[in-house]
């Protein structure tokens, strides 16, 4: 009692719901089935076709379009993620870059003395002994003498050494000594050092503090190179310990580099400039750096509505041994970006108006999986130790300055602090000299993977300059322009100018055509599949419903089939097994009808009469039978079918 | 005949009702269609054919969201560019030569001489402020009418609320109440020097234009004196005053052929004077360099004579050069650059093409004619250009505000350039007219870039020229050529070695071409129907079809109601139901037609037997044979 409403259930859901196999019976008739129904051509054409080299002509042609499909479909979705680019030219009112100016000299001499005045002594004191060269003899000699008195253990750690070639012996500058070298030789300039001519190579030699015997001895061809070199080496060591604003005192004051401003038609002055302070550059001065908010923008091209400048460049008191070159440098870049002067400045000479023309491009790559690029650089595992917006050189640089924190445990003088650490100095420090070296050359043999880590920005503004130079102020106008300058300077300054003190800059918008290069995916999901569709139509006329249909027949339909003749076989081997057992025979019409047990099966063939007959009846007519009038009408699907003319044709035939 | 017979039979249909239900018309449709999907639905079994029903919504809809984005695609016009580099044979760019200089000053001294007394004077008080020990003993009384309408002033602003304005030449100060000075305040440490400008003399409408330097503040107000003095001379003189192209172009070599000046096209340009064109394809054909290298550019020896420049005029000595294309008016300030003298400069040239679509693919113009600005530099048979349509704009605006035309740009005709005896004012309305930033959006946008955007890119490199050993022989050969004299006139100030020339790629063009035109949008929506369910156009005709046969039946089956509708109000009438409109049809063309009590033939039918019975419509009582079946039900 507690079974028969379940029972109930089951028998209306059976009912309302058939659960029934395949439509034929066999694999072949399934086939058939599919060839004479399906909505793609060409199979039917197989069935259809008379004549066994006709039929093969289709079968082939049928296969060749699929391996067709096939192949241009991989085709397509091989060429998904590829970018097509544009170009567009927009005329408009443009931002003003930022433009950062730095005197090339970073801190004033006169005022970096009681700093390094030994340093200097200790060059002037190698020049002579190695080049004979002296300004003048009492002086350096009263320095020799004092030397002596006032030594320094860091200047005796890592001299100048004048090395004789491959006899691998090498002459102290203080003591006049000479010393085996021993570990390897690095050539600061390698392939130029001409190993034949045996000239006295100068050079410097770091050691690893810990382990004596590990030394590296770094040499030059020319001494130019290797004083420079040396020079930079402990005036680094000298500059870590000096605080950040003590520095900034040494370096120039925005009123001691900047003349006169001129932007856009007005006036300007040092307000309109913010200080920044560089390394290895001293104070530099960014126009426009939008730290105020607002950035400004230029509506007009040409000369005169840009960025015109006078810069005082006090050419007596530049660093003999540090910089060489007189002038500024300049670098244009956006508000964003941090400007690396020393890589990419451009020079500016003194006595000379430099007239930069700027052209602006912008520039996006699409990223993954179109190409290798970050967008804001937060994919990247370096922590960007600068304060601006992400780039290639920025990562590099942390990516260097953070292995230096880790191996040699203190920071490079010439990038940004990564928290937690301090600039490296001899005092705390006293290996790491040996140790940036090393590391140094590691990062340029690209054995410490930064250059792998680090990918490119995704987008990136460029200005590209048109530089040319005149000259200024030209000889007739110099006297007046010298007086005006001199005064607008004011009393601060009791000498009259010199015009090689002087530099013009102007940087200015050549035209206001903003260039954007884009890239844009060539291909989207709607034109994939529109394509997919073109090919799928264009050789078989085929679409996703054949793509259903072929799922629905070649697999789940071939393999209920395949399931339920082999549970037949089973079925039957088991009852032959059983019967066997009991002695019966077989029925043999057990196999043959499996197809009419099944009310809903449609056989291709056109039931006979017989057949016909033997089909249930419906339970639910009251009414009597009357004789079909036609045999296609016998068939159990809806009224409204129709025999297509081919397969009655076949059928009869 | 036909047309009688149609509407006949249309009539019969009228009355007679459609012949087929929508149920039969839609199974019909989903049979015979060659859509892909509905066919299954009627095909198969309870259970899948709610399946594919839902499959096919869901296809269709997919092909018109499918289809809704690439007609989308297809409005937005977007472009693919493609990009060339290469060598080939090029119209060598018209390259125009200036001085930075005006005018020769030994010609325009007798013009200038009062303006260059007083600023010279100004400066002597501005250096030595103090009015006690500077030299007062200028001879000739000083011509104070230039001065009075634009005067230099300097402003003590050490008390920032009350600043003190002291002009150069008058001892008075006055204590600036009602002057507000234009623009930032300057340091407060440093004196400043301003030149204020009134609209109108004596009247307290006065602007001070503030200059954080004194060399600046001079030199604007040496231009804008000397503007007002210098537009007033005739333009034949104004040439005459300038540089001359003998006395200018010492020596020139195109490719190994030799020119002179004389083929260098004059133009008189408003800042540098006059300036030389070399190759200005106006008439004649432009000259075509085939190879790249100096040795195939052009070669100039240009001599700028420094001595002779006008020394508060312009600070910067050099020649001024630009390259640009033959149709194309050039516009030094902007794209100009500077060849400085005693060097030799060489410059190298790549050709960047830019070549667009216009409409509606970008925003651009192809030759400006529908740019709503009257280009002023169409009178030097020049093309348009965003630069000559920004100042044509610029000019336009300030003849309509201040009543006459600005100096630095060509005239519309019958205007005058200003100056300051008859536009007293002009210089106060020029600055707030130049400083206006509406004005320049308003320019900015107007005026469109042009479709094809040509640019010289140029590889400069110096080098210092003449060296000091073949100084002496170079100068000598260059002055005896020109002056005709054995006396060396030239010297390293003035002369200046030009080389111009294609590089080794010349050429860079990046051309764009329709990404997508209205055969992609036709395969890519073929594509797309194909995709989903295997159609085409035809499958569109074939469901349009359906629909006006629904339609058709729509409106038959409301005429039917309508009808019914009357009958049953004229049965209220007659209790005894008279034979309907219909039945009098039938009864005139179906001879065996009997008015029986007749209700619709579907319900009299039995029920359905077990097997169905062949087609309903051979169970119909056939009407006559010349109104057969209507063709769709066969």
């Amino acid at each position: 009692a507690a079974t028969a409403p379940g029972k109930k259930i089951t028998a209306r859901l059976k009912r309302t719901l058939p659960v029934r196999g395949p439509q034929a019976p066999t694999l072949s008739e399934l086939m058939r089935w599919y060839c004479l129904n399906t909505n793609t051509h060409g199979c039917r054409r197989i069935v259809v076709s008379r004549g066994r080299l006709r039929r093969l002509l289709w079968i082939l042609l049928t296969l060749s379009a699929v391996g067709l499909i096939l192949w241009q479909c991989a085709e397509l979705l091989m060429n998904y993620y590829s970018a097509s680019v544009s170009v567009t030219v927009q005329f408009q009112k443009l931002p003003f870059p930022a433009v950062t100016i730095c005197n090339i000299n970073p801190y004033k001499y006169s005022a970096m003395k009681e700093y390094l005045s030994e340093l200097d002594k200790e060059t002037k004191k190698a020049l002579e002994t190695f080049y004979g060269f002296s300004e003048g003899k009492s002086k350096v000699r009263r320095s020799v003498d004092e030397w002596n008195s006032t030594g320094s253990d860091f200047f005796q750690q890592i001299p100048l050494l004048k090395v004789e070639d491959f006899s691998r012996t090498a002459t102290d500058l203080h003591s006049g000594q000479k010393r085996k070298i021993e570990g390897s030789v690095f050539h600061k300039d390698s392939s130029i050092v001409n190993s034949g001519d045996s000239n006295d190579i100068i050079g410097f030699q770091l050691c690893d503090a810990n382990n004596s015997s590990e030394c590296a001895l770094y040499t030059f061809s020319s001494g130019v190179n290797a004083i420079q070199e040396w020079y930079k080496l402990h005036y680094m060591n000298i500059m870590a310990q000096i605080p950040l604003e003590t520095k900034e005192k040494l370096s120039y004051s925005a009123d001691d580099l900047l003349l006169t401003c001129f932007f856009d038609g007005l006036s300007c002055d040092k307000r309109h400039f913010t200080r920044f302070h560089h390394p290895l550059h001293g104070n530099c001065y960014t126009f426009n750096s939008g730290e105020n908010g607002t950035i400004l923008s230029t509506s007009t091209g040409g000369s005169e509505y840009g960025l015109q400048v006078v810069l005082y460049i006090d050419e007596a008191d530049y660093n003999p041994f540090l910089v060489t070159s007189t002038g500024a440098k300049i670098i244009v870049h956006d508000q964003n970006e941090y400007p690396f002067i020393e890589d990419i400045g451009t020079e500016i000479e003194t006595a000379a108006a430099t007239s930069i023309g700027m052209h602006f491009t912008r520039s996006r790559k699409l990223s993954k999986p179109y190409s290798d690029c970050t967008e804001t650089g937060a994919d990247i595992p370096v922590e960007n130790l600068y304060n601006k917006s992400y780039s290639l050189q920025i990562c590099l640089h942390s990516c260097f300055q953070k292995a230096m924190v880790d191996s040699c445990g203190c920071a490079q003088y010439a990038q940004p602090l990564p928290t937690g650490a301090e600039y490296c100095n001899y005092k705390k420090n006293p290996n790491w000299m040996y140790c940036y070296y090393r590391l140094h050359e590691k990062f340029v043999k690209e054995q410490l993977g930064c250059q792998q880590i680090c990918k490119d920005a995704c987008s990136f503004k460029e200005w590209a300059l048109t530089t040319s130079i005149a000259q200024w102020p030209s000889t007739v106008s110099e006297d007046w322009m010298l007086r005006v300058l001199s005064w607008d300077k004011g009393q601060k300054l009791n000498k009259k100018l010199n015009k090689t003190d002087l530099a013009n800059l102007m940087v200015f918008y050549k035209d206001l055509n903003e260039r954007f290069i884009s890239e844009n995916p060539a291909n989207t999901l709607v034109i994939l599949l529109s394509n997919f569709g073109g090919q799928l139509g264009l050789w078989m006329s085929c679409s996703v419903v054949c793509v259903i249909e072929i799922v629905e027949v070649f697999f789940i339909d071939s393999l209920s089939i395949v399931m339920r003749r082999q549970w037949q076989r089973a079925n039957k081997w088991w009852k032959d097994h059983k019967r066997g057992s009991l002695g019966k025979a077989p029925q043999a019409s057990d196999l043959e009808r499996q197809g009419h047990h099944n009310p809903v099966c449609i056989d291709e063939d056109l039931p006979t009469f017989t057949t016909a007959l033997r089909l249930p009846l419906p339970q639910d007519s009251p009414l009597p039978r009357t004789p079909p009038p036609n045999y296609s009408t016998l068939r159990l699907e809806t009224a409204f079918t129709e025999q297509l003319p081919d397969t009655l044709e076949l059928s009869q035939h | 005949m036909n047309l009688k017979k149609y509407l006949v039979r249309a009539l019969h249909r009228l009355q007679k009702g459609p012949g087929y239900t929508y149920k039969e018309l839609l199974v019909w449709y989903c049979d015979n269609t060659n859509t892909h999907g509905p066919k299954r639905i009627i095909k198969e079994g309870p259970k899948k054919k709610l399946i594919w029903f839902f499959l096919t919504l869901l296809f269709a809809s997919l092909v018109f969201w499918q289809w809704g984005i690439l007609i989308n695609t297809y409005l937005s016009y977007n472009v693919t560019s493609s990009l060339s580099i290469g060598f080939k044979t090029m119209k060598f760019p018209a390259v125009t030569v200036c001085n930075a200089n005006p005018f020769k000053y030994s010609e325009v001294k007798h013009l200038l001489k009062e303006l260059d007394r007083l600023i010279e004077a100004a400066l002597e008080r501005i250096l030595q402020p103090m009015p006690g020990n500077s030299s007062d003993n200028v001879s000739p009384p000083l011509d104070l009418e230039l001065w009075n309408q634009i005067p230099l002033v300097l402003i003590d602003e050490h008390d920032k609320d009350n600043p003190i304005i002291l002009d150069i030449f008058e001892t008075n100060q006055t204590t600036g109440g009602n002057k507000t000075a234009m623009g930032n305040k300057t340091s407060v440490s440093s004196l400043a020097a301003l030149c204020p400008q009134c609209s109108h003399q004596g009247s307290d409408n006065c602007t001070y234009r503030n200059f954080s330097s004194a060399a600046q503040a001079v030199t604007e107000w040496y231009i804008l004196q000397s503007t007002s003095i210098l537009s007033k001379v005739p333009l034949h003189e104004r040439i005459r005053m300038g540089y001359q192209a003998e006395d200018m172009i010492l020596a020139c070599l195109y490719g190994a052929e030799p020119c002179n000046y004389k083929n260098f096209t004059q133009i008189y340009h408003p800042d540098h004077g006059n300036c030389y064109i070399f190759n200005w394809g106006m008439d004649e054909e432009a000259l075509n360099s085939s190879n790249p290298g100096a040795e195939f550019g052009l070669k100039l020896i240009l001599d700028i004579s420094q001595q002779d420049y006008i020394p508060y005029l312009s600070s910067a000595a050099g020649a001024r050069l630009m390259l640009h294309q033959q149709r194309s008016f050039p516009f030094l300030k902007d794209q100009g650059i500077y060849a400085m003298a005693g060097t030799e400069t060489s410059i190298g040239v790549l050709v960047d093409e830019l070549e667009r679509m216009g409409y509606p693919y970008s925003d651009c113009t192809m030759n400006g004619s529908d740019i709503p600005v009257k280009n002023l530099y169409s009178q030097y048979n020049t093309s348009y250009s965003i630069q000559a349509c920004l100042r044509s704009c610029f000019q336009n605006h300030m003849v309509e505000i201040c009543g006459c035309g600005h100096y630095m740009f060509p005239l519309p005709e019958g205007v005058n350039y200003c100056n300051n005896e008859d536009n007293p004012g002009w210089a106060y309305c020029y600055s707030s007219l130049r400083s206006s930033i509406k004005q320049r959006q308003v320019c900015i946008d107007s005026c469109k870039e042009t479709c094809n955007d040509t640019q010289y890119k140029m590889t400069i490199s110096m080098a210092d020229w003449p060296s000091e050993a073949s100084e002496d022989w170079i100068f000598h050969i260059l002055s005896y050529e020109r002056d005709m004299s054995t006396n060396v006139t030239l010297d390293r100030n003035g002369i200046i070695k030009l080389n111009i020339y294609f590089q080794e790629y010349n050429y860079r063009t990046i051309s764009e071409s329709a990404a997508t035109t209205i055969v992609w949008l036709l395969s890519s929506l073929g594509g797309q129907f194909g995709f989903w369910m295997g159609g085409s156009v035809l499958c569109l005709i074939e469901f349009g079809e359906i629909i006006i046969d629904s339609l058709w039946i729509t409106i038959i089956h409301v005429i039917g109601w309508c009808k019914g509708l009357k009958q049953r109000r004229a049965r209220a009438r007659f209790p005894d139901a008279p034979p309907t409109v219909s039945e009098l049809v039938e009864a005139h063309t179906n001879l065996g037609f009997q008015p029986e009590p007749a209700v619709p033939r579907a319900e009299a039918l039995p029920p359905e037997p077990g097997t169905p019975p062949p087609n309903y419509d051979s169970l119909r009582v056939q009407p006559l044979h010349g109104l057969g079946p209507d063709s769709d039900t066969e």
